[in-house]
This record gives structure tokens, sequence and C-alpha cells, in this order.
């Protein structure tokens, strides 16, 4: 591998798929098999995805290091770069950098109840850390996820829903903001759905994310359920463009979104000062 | 040691002699600015006050090629590319001629950023290794510096490789490094009169004033965070260009953006300002700095504030990431100060 850190490795589109309407996935490999079979990382890091004249881009590894056949982003068309991506096809090249950022900690989630709770493509990081953890499912407690979208098209990856709430050792409960004619489970907004279910703070970690808005009232029905800031991990978003602590735009305070994050616990947040 | 004498009318020959191996940085008179230019003939160093831009782009040019790119199609397959890299070209040897003190000391601040803070930044680090400062010793104080205030002196030696010092008929040149005493060795030794003057300067320094104790700016900082009328009254004026990043020798954000030409391009590093909106404006148009008053906050915190906090100094003293040379002041166009900015902070941050 270079020496420059701003030299990403080559890697070619295995397969691409939509997830909704504005998501698609894409599964990656590296060219250069040994650094395939030797890209290490953990839950909750993220990677610099190029496409070679329109720029780079940050994303979470949405894939588990646990299966590591192909590394898989999910990626919303916002931006530029980002609709640039969604015109790329299996076969096509891509540059990566990475694993960049901080991780799930879940050497200390081990033996405890979890809930995952998410909003929209806030489900992709997440669902790093839930596959990860359903591979090492006796290492883990009850396992929760509370899921939600604009409409029932706007979830994603909704094979894998299926599949986790078939398997029986863990609970899925989906909620969409606008129902459609089939959707038979709930509707509402995810904070509205935790303060419901009565979420047990008891032994539990949370782990969030989603839109802003969605994490600020997330946060406050776990606070009113019991949960202190240590039991609360989240994983923010910041503009980034080097991803490696130099570029300046991600600081909160003297803290780097993409070294020193993206994943903090509540505990960590409040200490910053509070610029979100 | 014994300094050299560089006569005024020897200044151009012997730049271009440092010229010959290096990429020499001089500054030069343009309209009624004072800028860093690369040396060519006939030019005409101007040494008679602090350059208007600050002698970072020598560390940190304002564009820089990180990478090349090139997409070749496939012969069989004409819908399909593939792409090739290639790393930038190995970086010259640079001279900055004419630098100031303050200009000097920026460069410890770079480092503390590119080498220290945890990826050593391999562009930056090559061309810090192959960059020397001849600084020009201040002969007095403009009204808008203030490097005194943050642990420089208008003839601090700190980060230069030779210091001048304004002599009759030329400059006294001591060389502060072993480089800059290579750089030196053309040159004739001073005569017995120019060695007295020397004496008499370096005995009775510059006499910058006083200065107030900035070693509570960054708790008081923290404690007017949230106090926004405090911000939005700070920065009323800003009107976010960004000259004042641009001219800071301390100031080393970046942007990243693909430059393409046909089948290949650059992917180029260049300066970048947290006084532009778009900074950290995200895609999906959430902005945690969304008003004039969250980005000025930003950069005085940076520098009063998260600058210490990262790299604590062992002395009472603070370590700002600032160096006092004022030119975000002196080139303000609606005359924010960041002196009375933090003047303010230590007041109001000790009510509040």
């Amino acid at each position: 591998m270079s020496a420059n850190p701003y030299m990403p490795m080559l890697g070619t589109i295995i397969e691409t798929y939509d997830e909704t309407p504005d998501v698609k996935t894409f599964r990656v490999v590296l060219k250069d098999e040994a650094a395939m079979a030797a890209f290490r990382f953990q839950p909750g890091q993220v990677a610099q995805l190029s496409v070679f004249g329109t720029g780079e881009s940050t994303f979470v590894i949405c894939s588990p290091p646990t299966r590591m056949d192909y590394l898989q982003f999910s990626v919303m068309r916002v931006g530029e770069l980002t609709h640039r991506l969604h015109t790329l096809r299996e076969g096509d090249p891509i540059g990566i950098r990475g694993p960049l950022g901080n991780h799930f900690p879940h050497a200390d989630m081990k033996g405890k109840d979890i809930v995952f709770i998410g909003g929209g493509l806030g489900l992709a990081p997440l669902r790093t850390l839930l596959l990860f953890m359903l591979d090492n499912r006796q290492d883990y407690g009850n396992i929760t996820l509370v899921y939600g979208g604009r409409t029932p098209e706007h979830l994603c990856f909704k094979d894998e829903l299926k599949e986790w709430a078939e398997r029986g050792d863990m609970r899925v409960e989906l909620t969409v903001d606008t129902p459609d004619k089939g959707w038979t489970q709930r509707t509402g907004v995810v904070p509205a759905v935790l303060t419901d279910l009565a979420v047990s703070p008891k032994n539990a970690v949370a782990v969030t994310c989603g839109p802003p808005i969605m994490i600020r009232f997330t946060i406050q029905a776990l606070e009113k359920l019991g949960f202190t800031d240590e039991q609360i991990v989240t994983t923010l978003e910041r503009r980034m463009k080097c991803g490696i602590g130099l570029c300046g735009r991600c600081n909160i305070g003297e803290k780097f979104v993409c070294v020193d994050g993206p994943v903090f616990t509540q505990a960590q947040l409040k200490k910053l000062p509070q610029e979100f | 040691m014994v300094a050299r004498f560089l006569a005024t009318e020897a200044l151009a020959d012997i730049a271009a002699a440092w010229a010959r191996d290096h990429r020499l940085l001089a500054p030069v008179r343009e309209g009624a600015a004072v800028l860093y230019r690369p040396w060519a003939k006939d030019m005409h160093p101007f040494l008679g006050r602090p350059p208007t831009s600050s002698a970072k782009e020598a560390l940190l040019p304002q564009t820089e090629n990180l990478l090349t790119y090139t997409y070749r199609k496939d012969r069989d397959d004409l819908t399909r590319t593939e792409v090739f890299l290639a790393e930038p070209l190995p970086q010259e040897p640079t001279l900055v001629l004419g630098s100031r003190p303050c200009d000097a000391r920026g460069r410890k601040l770079l480092d503390r950023v590119f080498l220290e803070r945890g990826v050593k930044d391999p562009l930056y680090e090559a061309r810090r290794k192959a960059t020397l400062f001849v600084t020009v010793a201040c002969e007095r104080l403009e009204n808008t510096c203030f490097c005194h205030w943050t642990g420089g002196g208008p003839m601090s030696e700190e980060g230069s490789d030779v210091l001048l010092f304004a002599v009759s008929g030329g400059f006294a040149a001591k060389a502060i490094t072993e480089a800059g005493e290579q750089l030196l060795a053309p040159l004739p030794e001073v005569g017995p009169q120019v060695q007295e003057e020397l004496a008499a300067k370096l005995a009775s320094p510059v006499e910058p004033g006083p200065a107030p104790d900035l070693s509570k700016a960054p708790e008081r900082f923290l404690k007017l965070f949230g106090d926004m009328d405090f911000w939005m009254d700070q920065s009323a004026r800003c009107l976010s260009c960004g000259v004042c990043t641009y001219l800071c020798p301390t100031c080393s954000c970046f942007n990243i953006t693909d430059e393409n030409s046909g089948m290949k391009g650059k992917r180029l590093r260049t300066w970048d300002t947290c006084m532009s909106a778009l900074y950290t404006l995200e895609g999906s148009g959430h902005n945690p700095r969304v008003s004039r008053a969250h980005r000025l906050r930003n950069r005085v915190g940076h520098k009063f504030c998260y600058h210490p906090q990262e790299f604590p100094a062992a002395t009472a003293q603070p370590e700002f990431s600032c160096t006092g040379c004022g030119r975000c002041i002196k080139s303000c166009p609606v005359s924010v100060d960041i002196r009375s900015i933090v003047l303010d902070i230590l007041e109001k941050g000790d009510k509040s």
C-alpha cells in the first residue's frame, strides 16, 4: 500500500442494487487480492469511496468484518459524488481509502442486551454491528431493532428485515411515518415506538443512528426510559474530505469526527462544545 | 559566530544564486500589496515591510497535486474502463527569502497539524524538510502586529534558518541553522562597524510593549461557547470572505477536489476556509455551522482554545494557533480584529 494517505486502493464493483428510490447498495472487492485478504476493520468504521474525476466521500462499511466476501456500501443519492456513484455498474472501477475512524465498542457490549434504533439509511452502520453480533450471537443478550422510515418504500435492507424478524433470536419493530395500503406494522415516529415498547435500560446498550432530528428525540426518549449517557451510543456524520484528521472541517471542539469518531457515547458528546 | 554582510546591491545576485538549486519565493510589490512570488529574472525582492501574504504557501501550496488518475477504455468492450493511479512528483527544495519571524513561527504550528496530530502527511513532510526560511527581523511593530501576545517577538529566531538585520548599506545575516550557514557561505563577514551596529541592535531589541495575559483564553472561550448573542455581535460585520484564513500563516484547512481533463486528471488539495458556509455543508442540507457567528466562533475557538487543548504547552502560557502576525486584521475588509475578540472573551467569559 502507498505511503501517501491520500492514495486510494483500487476496487471493482461486483454487485449493485436499489434499496429504496434514492439508496443504492454497492458491493466492492479490492483489485489486489492480497490487499483484500489483508483488509481488517471493525464495525462502525468508514471508508472514502472515490469516483475519479468527481471526487471522494465518506461512507460506513455496512457489511461486517465477519463476512469478507466483499465490502458493502449503501449510498443515498443527494450530492454530486453520490449522483455519479449511482451511475456506476458491476465491473466499474472505484477507489477505496480506509478503514478510517473509530468503531463501536462491541467488546464492552458483550453480555448485554442491545437495542438498535435506526431511521432511514441510518440503519447502515447499525447493520454492520447487528450482523457482527448475529455472527457471534452467543456473546450478547436480547437484541431488539427499532427501525423507521418515511414510507415502507423508504426502508432499507428490506429482505434482511424480514429475515431478522423471522429468525427467532431477535426482535424487530418497524414503523413508518406514512403507511401505504399493504402496511401491517407500526405507524409513527421512532422515539414514540421506543416509549411504547418501554425498553428496559437494565444491562442494556442503545445504539442509534439516523437523521439528526431523530437522534435528538431518540436520546430524549432513551433518557426518559432510564438509559444513562454511557448506555447510549451514536455515530455522527459530518462533511469530510481527508478522513485522517487534517483537513479540518469535521471538528467538534478539539475532536475530529473522522478520527476521534464517528462513534461517540452520549457521555462523550456531552463533554464537547455543543455544535451539532 | 560572526555575521555575514549582505549588501543591498548584492541581494538580487545572492537570490539568483540560491534560486539555482531552490524554488525561491521572495516578496515583491504588486500594487498596494507585497506578495511572495517565485523567483524570476529581474525581480526586485522588497524587504521593507511584512508581506501582505504569509509564507505558508512555501509549505502548504495554495494548490497541490495529491495524485493523478488515467482512465483507459477496454478495446474489446468500449463500455468498460479501467483506472490507473500515479503518485505526485517529488518536491523541489524551497527557499523563502524575506519571511518574517511570525511566518517562521508558523512552521511549528503547521507541523503540529501535519506531523504531530496523528497521520503524518508525507507531502508536507517532504516539503518541510526541504524548505529554508531566510527571515528579516522586524525593526518596528505595525499597529496590527501582536506577535508578543502569542509567544513570539519581532526578532524571534524560532523557525528561521537565517535572520537578517537591517544595517547601514544592507543586512547583517546571522545563521540560525547549519543549512542557513551554508546559504551564507558565499557572503563576506561583516566589518567592525557593522558588527558594532548589530551588537547595539541585539542589545536593545525592539520593545513591543505590554501583552495581555491570555492564559485563561481557552476556558473563557468555552464558557462563552453557547452565548450566541456574543458571537452574533462579534461576527456582525463579517462578510465570510475568508481572507483572514488565506493570509494566516497557521490556517491549514484544505479541500480536496478532482480536476478532470478528458480521460485523465488530478486530485488536488487546495486551501479552504472555515469562514465559508460550504465548508461544513452536508449533502443532506444539514449544516452544523450555519451562520457567520458559528463560523467565526470556530475560527477563534480553534486558534485560542481547541489548539491549546489538543497540544498542551509545558509552560503557563498556552500555545495558540496564532503567531500574532496581524494579517487577518490588516486585510479584513470590514475591520474584524481578532485581538479585540480575544480581549472580549477574556473579559466577558470571566463574568458569565
